[in-house]
């Protein structure tokens, strides 16, 4: 057995102790130079202080410091013990010191403790440099994952975006399919989003965005996938032992949708639709997310808040659908939306007051379309604003030209104004220069609005409707009775109307509970000093039980159909002369 | 019971091996407290006892004064050791002064931290000539060299540290500390004790070289990866012509191994490393405390002879550093892996004979995962090792 000398490994073993992974390198390396020679004291001294120093109490270190000029071989504490000492240079580094209490270094240990020293201070700079090298690599890293992320991750939810979501598909399309398990996507998409952002605002929206993104990601088990693949478009990648699964699935995401939703306390009723998608052998990633889009847009179509599977027959109608939006677009470019009128007639006296303006499309291929033939693409297509500005434009036009001699006044309009339209903050603008332009007489226009409008308290809806009173228009209060309006809006905004929904007056003679609303509606309106209208008025009785029961004015096929403003201008003057019993020519 | 006329230093040694926590606790606690309340108590207290209970109702008994101690591996008291049993070493006394601390580390983090927390109650205690800075730590917590140099960061080189690494019975599972009647893991507890008589330390370990000494060619904290550029497992293995369900099978590694350790060159001394696991994948053994890459190592060989001598000589080796001054008591602390040696030899009843320590001195201790002895230099970490203190 041969016996090595200890100093053999000393210089290894305190080099190994410099790791680039250990933020305490310098400590560990200080002490195993203590431990391999036995030295009870080591220390690195720079500018007459210590950058680090072991064996000695903070009371004591101070004798040390004293002896660093004079390089002094022995410490002796206060205690007595004596300490031999070994000063190593480590170059601008400073000064590697080092003591043992048994005995002097003899020459062989001082030899090897210079050259620690001088590495020391070498592995310090080699382990700056690879330090300095590391944290730009860091740094490097860092920016190529961020960069990644950015490209693949959705800024606003933190799920995988769409070029994530297709490379996914892609590699699942691709890739072995298993016989037991078929590749579903579900593409979910918010119903009425753009109006939350438009009337909201855009910070609602992304809370909404951010609530929805943190329900889906909850309830997505892995390996399925969800993401977003922009606006208010959610996909979920799935793997379903069963293809009837998906219905389900999406059926219980709805329900989850509206219940979390509703829990946000966000003042408004969210719902989504679904549209599912089943892959086939030949689907590119493409393909089937377009394929889920169209069953997307069928389950919108038959009503929203609901779900629709894939079929060959949607790509047509989506198709068609695109192609009305585009005409629509052009349509209202051209003039072709134009206000029709439907008379409004005083129920004391029988003559026509006014008129309700309502859209109609003059569509050079399908003749005259009615709102509920294009009002969804328009909807879908976000050009509601458009078509109620067209409308109040062409009826206050065209009316303002009419002949009021006999009457001295334009007779009354009532436009009806999207709940989009009425959160523009551009309305006012808009409306004031309209009465500007047409000379139009703001005391006689009408703005209707829904109850539902009324209730979803919409700040800059609310700063409109105050801000109409100051123009002199009134609000007249559509549909009422329907949905959920409370007293106090009535006296808290400019109502000079409610109109009793056609609904109720349908009853009138049939239902004693249509009855007793009407008549407490017609009784509320005249204590608050409102006029009312009755809508959807088709026969004598109808009109007979409303004059009795004191309604104002009455509207509905009995007193005349929507016309153009030729046809109405005409039955106006008529139902005046009528009035005056005059016959004027044509 | 209190004597009217209680010295000025003793130390004091009780044991039970009753599993019942309020009647061991009693049992071991009689002869300590027929000198008074001692200053400090320490306890040792295999996991087979309550040691919630047992460390509360030792708290209770002793009120004020200082309580740690430990989960152990067997327990030691003069003449033979226990298994499932507790042992309470205590000293008190006006010659003594003792406060006591604990630090709490983790697996991640290791004990360095732990132990320089821990070390500073000595901040509390005024310095005497003989202060010294008792530690137990968790023996299952990272490198064990970390709460040698965690102490010594604070402590410095004038004050000597002694001390074990706790053991959990071999189950390698979990350990326990104890402080002030609290139970931790993951920590350091500490007693700095200052005394106006000396306090002396006393190292053996009766290991010697097997091998030709090999460089330490790339070791990562407590797992060595190569010897002389070769596999270390390989080379472990092959030196002691291992048989080969030891080359296949862990708890057989683990059985072979407790009494086949590692040695470390130091200048003047071999320091001795536990070998607990082998990885059969990537051909590395695993040991309780660091093996510095670069250092020279040996493989160790004993026999029951060399280790009883060990545990015989340590004792007389600590008594002769107390200045002429008579022992009034020990504390052994001695690796579990020797117990292991001893008791395949069927020699565990001999394993505490200390001929040279005289009838009637109290003696305790406790088998342990790492032992600590630092007198000169700032390591102080060992393995395999006896170390003994002795209290004048």
């Amino acid at each position: 057995m041969s016996s090595a000398p200890w100093s053999l490994h000393l210089l290894g073993e305190v080099l190994s102790a410099f790791s680039v992974e250990s933020p305490t390198a310098l400590r560990d390396v200080l002490s195993r130079v203590a431990e391999a020679v036995d030295a009870e004291i080591t220390a690195i001294l720079r500018h007459d202080a210590f950058t680090l120093c072991t064996g000695l109490t903070r009371e004591e270190q101070p004798a040390l410091l004293a002896l660093v000029e004079g390089r002094a071989a022995t410490l002796t504490l206060p205690a007595g013990r004596t300490y031999h000492l070994f000063w190593a240079s480590l170059g601008d580094q400073g000064l590697l010191v080092v003591g043992r209490a048994l005995e002097a270094y003899n020459l062989e240990e001082r030899a090897l403790l210079r050259g620690m020293g001088r590495s020391i201070q070498l592995s310090t700079q080699v382990l700056d440099a690879v330090r300095a090298a590391q944290q730009a690599h860091q740094a490097e890293t860092v920016a190529k994952e961020a960069a990644i992320r950015e490209a693949t991750i959705d800024y606003l939810t933190g799920l995988p975006n769409r070029r994530m979501l297709l490379r996914h598909l892609d590699q699942l399309l691709s890739g072995d399919q298993s016989p037991d398990q078929q590749l579903v996507v579900l593409f979910i998409d918010l119903d009425r989003f753009k109006q939350i952002n438009d009337i909201h605002g855009h910070k609602t929206g992304d809370r909404v965005l951010h609530t929805v993104a943190a329900h889906l990601r909850a309830i997505t088990r892995p390996p399925d996938v969800v993401g977003r693949i922009s606006g208010d478009e959610f996909l979920m990648v799935l793997m379903l032992k069963n293809p009837s699964d998906a219905e389900q699935l999406a059926a219980r995401i709805l329900k989850h949708l509206e219940t979390a939703l509703s829990n946000q306390g966000f003042g408004f009723r969210m719902s989504a639709s679904i549209g599912i998608a089943l892959a086939d052998a030949n689907d590119t990633p493409e393909m089937l997310l377009d394929n889920a889009d169209m069953a997307m847009y069928r389950a919108k179509q038959q009503g929203r808040n609901g779900f629709a599977r894939y079929e060959r027959s949607m790509r047509q109608h989506l198709e068609e659908r695109h192609q009305v939006q585009e005409e629509l677009r052009q349509g209202l470019t051209n003039h072709q939306l134009r206000a029709w009128l439907q008379p409004i007639v005083s129920a004391a006296h029988g003559g026509v007051v006014g008129f309700e303006a309502l859209a109609r499309w003059q569509h050079p291929r399908r003749g005259t379309l009615t709102p509920d033939q294009f009002l969804g693409v328009a909807e879908e297509g976000g050009l509601l604003q458009q078509i109620d500005a067209a409308v109040l434009r062409d009826a206050c036009t065209g009316i303002s030209r009419w002949d009021t001699t006999l009457t001295g006044i334009a007779p009354r309009l009532s436009v009806n104004l999207s709940a989009t339209s009425l959160a523009d903050p551009c309305l006012l603008d808009q409306l004031e220069q309209v009465l500007q332009q047409t000379g139009f007489p703001a005391g006689q226009l009408f703005v209707e609005i829904t109850e539902t409008t009324l209730v979803e308290e919409i700040p800059s809806a609310y700063d409109n409707i105050s801000a109409l009173e100051r123009l002199g228009i009134r609000l007249a209060i559509d549909d009422f009775g329907t949905g959920y309006s409370s007293l106090s809006y009535l006296k808290r905004f400019p109502v000079g109307i409610i109109k009793i929904d056609r609904s109720f007056v349908d009853g009138l003679g049939r239902s004693s509970e249509d009855e007793i609303i009407v008549e407490t509606v017609i009784q509320m309106a005249c204590s608050l000093g409102l006029e009312v209208v009755a809508e959807g008025v088709e026969s004598r009785e109808q009109e007979a039980w409303l004059r009795t029961c004191g309604c104002h004015y009455l509207q509905g096929y009995l007193y005349g159909t929507p016309a153009d403003l030729h046809t109405s201008e005409i039955a106006y003057r008529e139902s005046l002369n009528q009035q005056l019993g005059l016959v004027l020519p044509a | 019971m209190t004597t009217a006329t209680e010295p000025t230093r003793w130390v004091r040694v009780g044991t039970s091996s009753n599993q019942d926590p309020e009647r061991a606790v009693a049992e071991a606690l009689a002869p300590v407290l027929e000198l008074g309340q001692p200053k400090l108590a320490v306890l040792f207290c295999s996991p087979a006892q309550d040691l919630t209970q047992v460390s509360r109702l030792v708290k209770a008994a002793i009120g004020e004064n200082e309580v740690i101690g430990c989960s152990s591996a067997g327990e030691l008291i003069r003449d033979h050791a226990l298994s499932g049993g507790l042992v309470i070493w205590a000293l008190g006394g006006e010659g003594f002064k003792v406060t006591t601390g604990f630090g709490l580390g983790s697996p991640e983090q290791g004990l360095r931290n732990a132990a320089a927390q821990a070390a500073s109650c000595i901040e509390q205690l005024e310095r005497r000539q003989h202060t010294l800075l008792f530690l137990l730590a968790d023996g299952l917590c990272g490198d064990q060299m970390e709460v040698v140099r965690g102490a010594y960061d604070v402590c410095g080189a004038q004050v000597p540290l002694i001390g074990g690494c706790a053991g959990d019975d071999m189950a390698l599972q979990s350990t326990r500390q104890i402080h002030a009647g609290a139970l931790l893991t993951h920590a350091v507890v500490a007693a700095a004790i200052t005394s106006d008589a000396p306090l002396a330390i006393g190292i053996a370990h009766g290991w010697t070289p097997l091998s030709e000494p090999m460089l330490v060619t790339d070791s990562q904290g407590t797992t060595v990866v190569s010897l002389d550029d070769r596999p270390a497992l390989d080379v472990y293995l092959d030196a002691y012509d291992a048989p080969a369900e030891v080359r296949e099978d862990p708890a057989a590694f683990f059985r072979f191994a407790h009494t086949r350790p590692i040695g470390i060159a130091r200048r003047n001394r071999t320091e001795i490393r536990y070998v607990y696991s082998a990885d059969y994948d990537k051909r590395t053994v695993t040991v309780f405390a660091e093996v510095p890459q670069g250092a020279m190592a040996y493989l160790m060989q004993g026999s029951c002879t060399s280790v009883l001598e060990a545990t015989a000589e340590v004792c007389a080796l600590a008594e002769e550093s107390l200045e002429g001054h008579p022992a009034c008591g020990f504390m052994v602390l001695e690796c579990v892996a020797r117990k292991s040696l001893l008791d395949q030899e069927g020699l565990l009843d001999a394993s505490l004979r200390l001929p040279t320590v005289k009838e009637g001195i109290s003696v305790g201790g406790f088998y342990t995962y790492g032992e600590i002895a630092r007198t000169d230099g700032a390591g102080g970490l060992h393995n395999q090792t006896v170390v003994a203190l002795a209290v004048a």
